[in-house]
């Protein structure tokens, strides 16, 4: 059944008629407000004056579900726009939502772990409203891997399942509440959608730096006609990026996140929108796991582990600079991103050892080559089937993801208590071509080369540089 | 007389080893007297592994992941240490880990040792690695070392092992077992080549019906990765190849099974390997109790031919002097019964080798230890390593089972096992071969 669905998506033959009396769309929700765009779902902060009406007709995979935004209806109604969705006046709207991901990836030969074919994500969801001034999400993987029998045996707990799974409070525009689990305000890249994402991988740094999804609450909203955006928050940990099945991750966090729209005054300009971003996070790190309580790196498809996380305790720093900038069919996205891992006590002597370091950087860029305004998701002028080809955009994009430590008296090493970390860097580029067939289905093609400064560390021989080639098919509902 | 002090002077050098051997036999048309190469060649570890005295191992590590170590033994998780053997230099950014199947122990940690974990190139004695067994399943804790002298008595290769006190963060941990790994060093050194497919075998604890060496099915994934664990080659581990000996070994005819088996083993390396394990009365090797286990297995490059490699001799010098030599070959459980050894045994060459093979250890180990001595060799052994170890072991702190009268006893019992085992041996071979009409 699924796979029908998603072929009838891919021919557009799933695509609901245009309703007249639909929701706000997000192309028409503040455009500023990029944490509209967000998978953290801040949401508009202006608070309205008068009843908002929709103009366009269309929903699109990021359709809000602003109780404001929805006309005066009574009764129960069902409707289907972007989402099969259930509304009982403007007090009740729930959403069902699907986000499946399948990916055939290939790279330098035989990688261990890695099958050819994998139904990488497989997501459900509701989201929507009770009464009007509360949003809720909530939003499960399952393909997620369970842990083995010898997993469970040696203390290993599973990664939870859960994603997205919170509750708004709208009651003050520009200072709403978020409780739940939702992702820490931090980095551009990683507070991206998921399905929204110009390439099939997010950046080294998004996924290895910065925290991701924790438990917590925050304040958020935005100022000054949205041309001023804020979040901040504490959470339990760090983030779920900071944990796998060896690492225990940071201990409490609080984390902040600040955004500007550089051409506010020019918005009738042809230099389009331009965010710039800076992030901040601090988090309390123990030592209470016997294994390394540090961040690892490793390659972008396969996985291979080129830095070993090493001992840390005190506190963990990070902090990120980024810029967004769109303009018509372009967009360029450059981020900076930083952490400091304290190591207190964690030599091989139990003397303090220089703080472990972490820093990443990207520079992308995107071109809409069938001419649609760039946006995330893009909105497909004409799509697949009908009438048209859907949108096809190119996309490139120039990473690093490095870790070393301040200089110690001893040599570098790479063990996981090591004076001076031994440096060691991946870098990447991805040259990308995305096919939005129409608002539920895109294909996205990427190959990625990385080179690794540390041949010890390498998966291929000799420590030259290898090719991954990835082809994903998404299907978002 | 120019060309004699020419060769002199190289000589010099190759018996200093400035000279490589090899660059002095290609600068010197001349066969190269034997203690030149020998020199020249000398294995950097052998001092290390030198059986004639007890060595002292510190390790310097943090407290906290010492514990840890302790607190998680059945976890792989490698930790940081500094390494120093006797007087050798000592050195940073190695690394080690729990380690073992049975003997697994958070008292008395069994460690691996592994000097390029963290350096890809960094070397001890030329050693990538080397095993710290903890002798948790022997109260003697000689088995394992007079077990791999026996094999190289009977000229298979075999790992080598000395004694050792370990000492942790300067403070007297145990008595220990130094086994040399087999790895691509060893391989390399053994067999001169290490590029081909090096498995370890990998027992299922978990299962009642371990594999037997039976067929599994045409799919070389039911060989390798498990139960034969690739240590070589780990992507490509050719399972195939496995599963076509296996097919050989089970399923092939009555009529071409000898010359079939062949492509896949040195039957007669197999049968002496096999005759060793029964006179050392291995109660879990090829013919053990639980079914097939402990042995590397080895493919030569560019053959489909593989050699078993002995490990972990633990449970030799099982419960006496008169245990079976065809234990589990014609008892013991149906379904634990190694199908290959039950079939070579079936070939009647196979079995008068596997007797005359038999014979040949009982006479090896009564044979005098030395040209001026009287004393069989075993019995020679077993009484020098226990007055090597004896004062180690009564002074170990860490001992998890045994106690110094248990280790007194098994010395008791290893004596008299040494001194009678051969000819309780010859009284078996005898035995079966009536059984089977040969005189």
């Amino acid at each position: 059944m699924l796979i029908g669905v998603c072929l009838a998506a891919l021919i557009g033959a799933a695509e609901p008629r245009p309703d007249s009396a639909t929701a706000l769309s997000y192309e028409q929700a503040p455009a500023k407000d990029k944490q509209a765009k967000t998978d953290q779902a801040a949401k508009p902060a202006k608070k309205a004056k008068k009843k908002k009406v929709a103009k366009e007709t269309e929903a699109s995979p990021d359709e809000p579900t602003d109780p404001e935004a929805d006309p005066e209806k009574t009764g129960v109604r069902f409707e289907w726009k972007q989402h099969p969705s259930m509304r009982i006046g403007d007090i009740f709207r729930i959403d069902l939502e699907a986000k499946l991901q399948e990916d055939g990836h290939w790279s330098y030969g035989v990688v261990k772990g890695m099958n050819t074919w994998e139904f990488h994500r497989n997501r459900f969801g509701v989201k929507g409203y009770l009464t009007k001034h509360v949003e809720y999400e909530v939003e499960h993987e399952f393909t997620e891997k369970e842990l083995t029998e010898k997993d469970i045996l040696v203390g290993i707990t599973p990664s939870s399942q859960w994603k997205d799974v919170y509750v708004n409070f709208t009651y003050v525009k520009n200072a709403q509440v978020q409780i739940g689990k939702f992702k820490v305000p931090f980095g551009l890249d990683e507070l991206t959608g998921v399905t929204h994402n110009d390439f099939v991988y997010r950046s080294l740094g998004a996924v290895y730096l910065a925290p991701a999804r924790d438990i917590g609450a925050q304040v958020h909203g935005s100022i000054w006609k949205h041309g001023f955006g804020y979040a901040a928050g504490v959470f339990q940990h760090d983030g779920d990026n900071a944990r796998s099945k060896k690492i225990q991750g940071g201990d409490a966090t609080f984390a902040a996140r600040v955004t500007a729209d550089v051409f506010r005054k020019l918005t009738s300009s042809p230099l389009g929108l331009a965010e710039v971003g800076l992030s901040y996070a601090l988090s309390a790190l123990s030592d209470d796991s016997f294994q390394p309580n540090g961040l690892r790196g490793r390659t972008v498809m396969t996985q291979d582990n080129f830095y070993d996380n090493v001992f840390v305790k005190g506190h963990r720093r990070r902090w990120g600079a980024d810029l967004d900038w769109s303009a018509g069919p372009g967009s360029l996205r450059a981020e900076y991103t930083s952490v400091s891992d304290d190591r207190l006590g964690q030599g091989i002597g139990s003397e303090d050892l220089p703080d472990a370091r972490g820093r990443s950087w990207y520079v992308s860029g995107t071109w809409v080559l069938t001419g649609e305004d760039k946006k995330r998701p893009l909105k497909v002028a004409q799509p697949f089937a009908q009438g048209g080809i859907g949108a096809i955009e190119l996309a490139a994009r120039f990473e690093r993801l490095g870790f070393d430590s301040a200089a110690g008296n001893e040599q570098p090493f790479r063990n996981s208590r090591a004076e001076t970390i031994f440096p060691t860097a991946d870098h990447a580029l991805t040259l990308g071509v995305n096919w939005t067939l129409n608002r539920f289905a895109k294909f996205q093609f990427n190959g990625i080369r990385e080179q690794l400064s540390d041949s010890q560390r390498n998966p291929v021989a000799n420590g030259a540089a290898f090719w991954s080639r990835v082809i994903r098919l998404q299907f978002v509902l | 007389m120019v060309f004699n002090r020419v060769y002199a002077a190289l000589t010099v050098l190759a018996v200093t080893g400035a000279l490589p051997a090899a660059t002095f036999a290609q600068a010197v048309p001349i066969r190269i007297p034997a203690a030149v190469t020998a020199a020249a060649d000398a294995d950097p570890s052998d001092p290390f592994f030198d059986d004639t005295v007890l060595h002292d191992l510190r390790l310097t590590i943090n407290p906290k992941d010492w514990q840890s170590l302790r607190d998680h033994f059945l976890d792989n998780t490698p930790y940081l240490c500094y390494w120093q053997a006797d007087s050798q230099p000592l050195l940073h950014n190695v690394q080690i880990r729990s380690r073992g199947t049975g003997s697994r122990s958070g008292v008395k940690p069994g460690l691996r040792v592994d000097f390029d974990y963290y350096a890809a190139d960094q070397r001890f004695l030329g050693l990538k690695s080397v095993i710290l067994r903890n002798n948790t399943q022997d109260p003697s804790g000689m088995r394992e070392r007079l077990s791999m002298e026996m094999f190289r008595r009977m000229g298979l290769k075999a790992e080598r092992e000395a004694h050792a006190r370990l000492f942790i963060n300067d403070v007297y941990f145990g008595l220990y077992t130094i086994v040399e790994s087999i790895d691509k060093t060893w391989l390399q050194k053994n067999f001169g080549e290490n590029d081909g497919h090096l498995y370890e075998y990998k027992f299922d604890n978990a299962t009642p019906n371990p594999y037997n060496f039976g067929y599994l099915g045409a799919d070389g994934k039911l060989y390798a990765p498990l139960p034969f664990k690739p240590q070589t080659l780990e992507l490509d581990p050719q399972g195939e190849v496995l599963e076509r000996l296996f097919w050989t070994a089970n399923v092939a005819g009555d009529a071409v099974w000898r010359t079939s088996i062949e492509e896949f083993l040195d039957m007669k390396k197999f049968i002496r390997h096999l005759a060793i394990e029964n006179f050392l009365a291995e109660e879990d090797g090829l013919t053990g109790d639980y079914g097939p286990n402990n042995f590397y297995f080895y493919r030569f490059l560019n053959t489909n031919k593989y050699t078993f490699l002995p490990w972990d001799k633990s449970n030799t010098f099982w419960e006496s002097a008169s245990y079976s030599i065809l234990r589990n070959v014609e008892d013991g459980a149906e379904s634990k019964r190694n199908r290959l050894v039950l079939r070579a045994l079936n070939e009647p060459d196979l079995r008068a080798l596997w007797w005359s093979t038999l014979l040949e250890c009982a006479d090896s180990i009564m044979q005098p230890a030395t040209a001026t001595s009287t004393t069989p060799w075993l019995l020679s052994e077993v009484t020098r390593i226990a007055a090597q170890i004896q004062a180690a072991n009564s002074a170990d702190p860490s001992r998890e089972v045994y106690t110094n009268a248990n280790w007194d006893e098994s010395v008791r019992f290893l004596t008299a096992w040494a001194q009678t085992r051969s000819d309780n041996v010859r009284a078996q071979v005898a035995a079966d071969k009536a059984k089977h009409g040969v005189k």
